[in-house]
């Protein structure tokens, strides 16, 4: 599905990944999105689906056992087949990425002000005071009133919201064009849940950063995201623009998340989500859906274009 | 209570637990108290014996025996060994000297030495070296240790007499020194190595997991940078708090080595006790190097809370 | 009970890491990736080797166990025997006499009981005690944990040889005493690693539900969060064995052990000194020290390998 305005930044055709093991876990069968320069895009889905798996394939972040296909093109160039020395140039610099849990992402023993200057002294090759000075002028603009104090802070003396703030700062030092946000807002609360968003809407106007946020907070999805993208079980079911969505969701499994939220209703969609090294067969909703017919569970459905979307299901042949 | 204050208490305890057992253990055993504090096997006379029953406090109550022997060790006083003729504080400053020099160095090396190689192995714990070496260090640290020394004595010293057996310097010339000390620092520093390397290799696997490494290598780290700059200061804090244990470890193994390599330090000085029931000397010796490790465990203590900042709190 | 709890513990192998790492690496909710651990032929090959490694350890380890078990099969003559003393390797001695006259073959056949009870013995009392006072501590939390940790610490800090030294001076040498001060000195990691586990299962929603049903403490300690220690405490019971035996090795040298038990460590003993050394007769002293080194690296690779299977089963549960 083609993004909206300006060149693509990131396009990704068809990225499958599996995981050798006992059993070959196929965590991604197929994906195909793209991001535009200063868009954000959003990853929904439940837990197990694949979200998670797609950022860390997108920066070769996946442990060593894992096996890809697919394209991955960032600016032209098919990230999969970049050498691990190319890749690191890239990682920090031109793509981001923040992790849920941010306490557990910074270093424990190395200071903030260290570890913000990181990007700064591997990528630029900067003097250890002028990064840490840089350092500091970043935490300024964040709105840190004593940054100076907070360089020689450690993340085990600051809370969970302060960290997730350092570790964007430590993401986006070095400017990236695109940022990815894997469920950035997991475990804080509703305050440091807005902090955050304030932040990621700062970098999106300031800074024209791309965004490839990654969340199950729908709310949290449609005050920032542009695009959103449903995953179920490693395949994407329905890509529209927030709006579009929000209002009127076309698959079946976005209809029933959304009418999961507290102000619709709170209604659970029946079932669990399938193991992925065992998916059902034909459409992979088929179990879970209220309207599922034979050829549901017989034929698995292609992502199909309409109208500025796409989605994949039969419903909408 | 905060965590240093709960620290010094514990010391605390650990000292008052020192002195009670060092004060103790004599006066518990069985046999004539008065044997049991100038040892057996010397000769005295009934009338020195009576002599020595009111030096020695042993008709006073007990609190104020406690009372003379603490204060006697707040001068230092550590009794008298009869069978060397000399006081026991002396006897032991004497030897204690060389005895440290050569644990001490044997504790840095072997840290250097095990750590390195662990830190690499964890790294990479697939690679053919890696096991070997794993291996190797594994059989080095299951061999008693004065076990160890008698073979590198045999080998390196009778069959191939590069190096000398018996005693700490020839001439006291800091390269006679080195040549004699060579062996045993040696055979120390492989044993320590052997215990670090395995530690520092399972403390490299656990960390690499961790979500600070994974975020390393995503801000642009190649594998080098992330194991140098990120997983190592990690994986070696449980280095150090080992280092202190350690010594007290390598402490007790040089009292053996010493013996093997015919060393004059504290080591041979504790066997002839042994055999000689001189039980002040063994005492003295006890407390001495009980004290050794108590220190050595502060000082761990103290470069853990430099190194860790979690046990630290904001200025 | 989830895999970082298994991975808090670490895959070292001697007993004394696990014993000081220091807590703030037992963090109790580590991010971990959902992946499945190694890949299918990487997993193969290190299954291998350490299937290996494992299989060694048990079957150097039966040998020796059948070495104490029935050692008039594998001796032989009775080690009491005396013959010409000092002899050197021959038909008659596969490895010669010592300085009494006695056979060091069956010597050595018949220490192996010595060495490898003397071994058990102390690691039993050992893991008994660290098991009950770990168990109490991480149950019970509080004061008595403060306490009981406090007690801990402060034996750690106490050099053990040392001390069992000046006790074994003082006191006729004998096995009744080496084994309970050799269990009484090495029982702080068992109590740690313990302590820590029962901390975490205390959470488990079955031990809350026994605690709701108003059973003693006694009882869900035993039935409850005793058997899912096991797995823990086996490898540390092993590994404590393989430490008593080289304490026991160590003490027996100094002449500290039974003179009417033979043990290992005593037979290097009055190898070195009684001039076996000096006169370069390796066959005296080089058999015993194998020996326990050997009989050690088996106990070790034993204890190892039921480290690695631990960790296997916490991270195939996950997927």
């Amino acid at each position: 599905m083609k993004a909206r305005s300006g060149s693509r930044l990131l396009e990704v055709k068809d990225l499958q990944v599996s995981f050798q093991g006992i059993k070959t876990v196929n965590a991604l069968s197929g994906i195909s999105f793209s991001i535009g320069e200063s868009e954000t895009l959003a990853l929904v889905g439940e837990t197990g689906c694949g979200k998670s798996v797609a950022a860390h394939a997108i920066m070769r972040l996946l442990p060593p056992e894992s096996r890809m296909n697919g394209v991955v093109e960032f600016r032209g160039k098919n990230l999969l087949e970049l050498s691990e020395k190319e890749m690191t140039e890239i990682r920090g610099k031109e793509i981001g990425i923040i992790f849920q849990n941010p306490s557990l992402a910074l270093n424990p023993v190395y200071s903030i002000g260290h570890q913000l200057a990181e990007p700064l002294r591997i990528h630029r090759k900067e003097k250890k005071e002028k990064a840490l000075a840089r350092a500091a002028g970043a935490l300024k603009d964040m709105g840190f009133a004593n940054a100076a104090e907070y360089i020689h802070y450690y993340p085990s003396w600051c809370s969970g919201g302060m960290n997730q703030r350092f570790l964007i700062a430590a993401s986006t030092m070095l400017d990236p064009s695109l940022l990815i946000a894997d469920e950035p807002g997991k475990g804080l609360d509703r305050k440091c849940v807005s902090e955050l968003e304030a932040e990621l809407k700062k970098l999106k106007v300031e800074k024209k950063t791309a965004l490839l946020l990654i969340s199950h907070d729908l709310a949290f999805v449609q005050r920032l995201a542009d695009r959103v993208a449903v995953m179920y079980a490693g395949e994407i079911v329905e890509i529209a623009d927030s709006s579009s969505l929000f209002e009127n969701p076309l698959h079946p499994y976005s209809r029933g998340l959304l009418n999961s939220l507290p102000e619709k209703g709170f209604i659970p969609i029946p079932g669990f989500s399938p193991p992925l090294s065992s998916p059902p067969s034909g459409c992979r909703f088929h179990p879970r859906c209220p309207l599922r017919k034979k050829q549901c569970v017989e034929t698995h459905p292609y992502l199909i274009e309409t109208d500025g979307r796409a989605v994949r299901c039969f419903l909408y042949p | 209570m905060s965590g240093i204050a709960r620290k010094v208490i514990r010391y605390l305890a650990s000292l008052v637990l020192i002195i009670i057992l060092n004060f103790t253990i004599p006066r518990l055993m069985p046999g004539d108290p008065v044997k049991n504090l100038i040892g057996e096997d010397v000769y005295v006379s009934e009338n020195v014996m009576e002599e020595l029953r009111t030096e020695l406090g042993l008709d006073r109550p007990l609190y104020e025996q406690l009372e003379s022997f603490l204060s006697d060790l707040l001068h230092l006083d550590l009794g008298y060994s009869y069978h060397l003729h000399a006081p026991v504080a002396e006897i032991l400053l004497d030897r204690m000297g060389w005895t440290l020099l050569f644990v001490g160095v044997s504790v840095v090396f072997g840290a250097l030495l095990g750590s390195l190689p662990g830190a690499l192995a964890g790294w990479r714990p697939e690679k053919r070296t890696c096991r070997i070496t794993g291996l190797a260090f594994i059989t080095l640290s299951c061999t008693p240790p004065y076990f160890l020394a008698l073979l590198f004595l045999y080998f390196f010293s009778f069959r191939l007499g590069l190096f000398p057996s018996k005693g700490f310097y020839d001439s006291p010339e800091i390269w006679s020194i080195l040549h004699h000390l060579f062996l045993p620092i040696c055979v120390m520093s492989v044993f320590s190595a052997s215990r670090n390397f395995l530690i520092m290799r399972g403390s490299v696997i656990q960390e690499k997991k961790q979500l600070y490494a994974l975020y390393a290598r995503a801000k642009g780290l190649n594998d080098t940078g992330i194991l140098f700059r990120h997983v190592i200061k990690n994986a070696s804090l449980p280095i150090i708090t080992l280092l202190a244990l350690d010594f007290g470890f390598l402490f007790s193994g040089a009292l053996f080595i010493e013996i093997i390599f015919s060393l004059n330090g504290i080591g041979t000085l504790i066997y002839g006790a042994i055999m000689g029931k001189d039980y002040p000397l063994l005492q003295g010796a006890f407390l001495v190097i009980a004290l050794t490790a108590l220190l050595a465990n502060m000082l761990a203590d103290l470069l853990y809370a430099l190194i860790d900042p979690r046990v630290r709190r904001p200025v | 009970m989830s895999p970082e709890a298994a991975h808090n513990e670490g895959s070292c192998i001697t007993e004394s890491c696990t014993g000081s790492c220091p807590e703030g690496q037992q963090k109790d909710s580590v991010f971990r990736f959902k992946f499945p651990e190694a890949s299918l032929k990487k997993s193969r090959k290190r299954d291998d080797f350490l299937g290996q490694l494992n299989c060694g350890g048990i079957f150097l380890f039966a040998f020796f166990f059948f070495m104490a078990l029935f050692p008039s099969l594998l001796a032989p003559c009775n080690p009491e025997e005396r013959f010409l003393p000092y002899e050197a390797p021959s038909r008659d001695h596969l490895l010669g006499t010592n300085d009494i006259g006695n056979d060091i073959l069956s010597e050595l056949v018949y220490g192996a009981r010595i060495s490898m009870t003397v071994g058990f013995a102390a690691s039993l009392v050992s893991t008994l005690i660290g098991t009950i006072i770990g168990l109490c501590s991480g149950y019970f939390r509080g004061t008595l944990d403060e306490l009981l940790m406090g007690f801990t610490d402060v034996v750690l800090i106490i050099p053990k040889i040392p001390l069992i030294i000046v006790l074994g001076a003082y006191l006729r040498p004998s096995i009744w005493i080496l084994v309970p001060v050799l269990g009484l000195l090495s029982w702080e990691s068992t109590a740690r690693v313990t302590r820590s586990k029962t901390l975490q299962l205390r959470e488990a929603g079955y031990v809350k539900s026994a605690r709701c049903m108003g059973f003693s403490s006694r009882h869900i300690m035993g039935s409850d969060i005793l058997p899912n220690i096991y797995h823990v405490l086996l490898p540390k019971f092993m590994l404590a064995t393989a430490s008593a035996m080289i304490s026991e090795a160590s003490l027996s040298f100094l002449g500290l052990s039974d003179i009417s038990m033979k043990s290992w460590g005593s037979m290097l003993s009055f190898a070195f000194f009684r001039g076996g050394f000096i006169q370069d007769m390796w066959w005296w002293y080089m058999p015993p020290g194998i020996c326990i080194t050997l009989c050690v690296i088996s106990i070790a690779l034993i204890g190892f390998g039921f480290e690695t299977k631990q960790e296997e089963y916490a991270v195939d549960g996950e997927l």
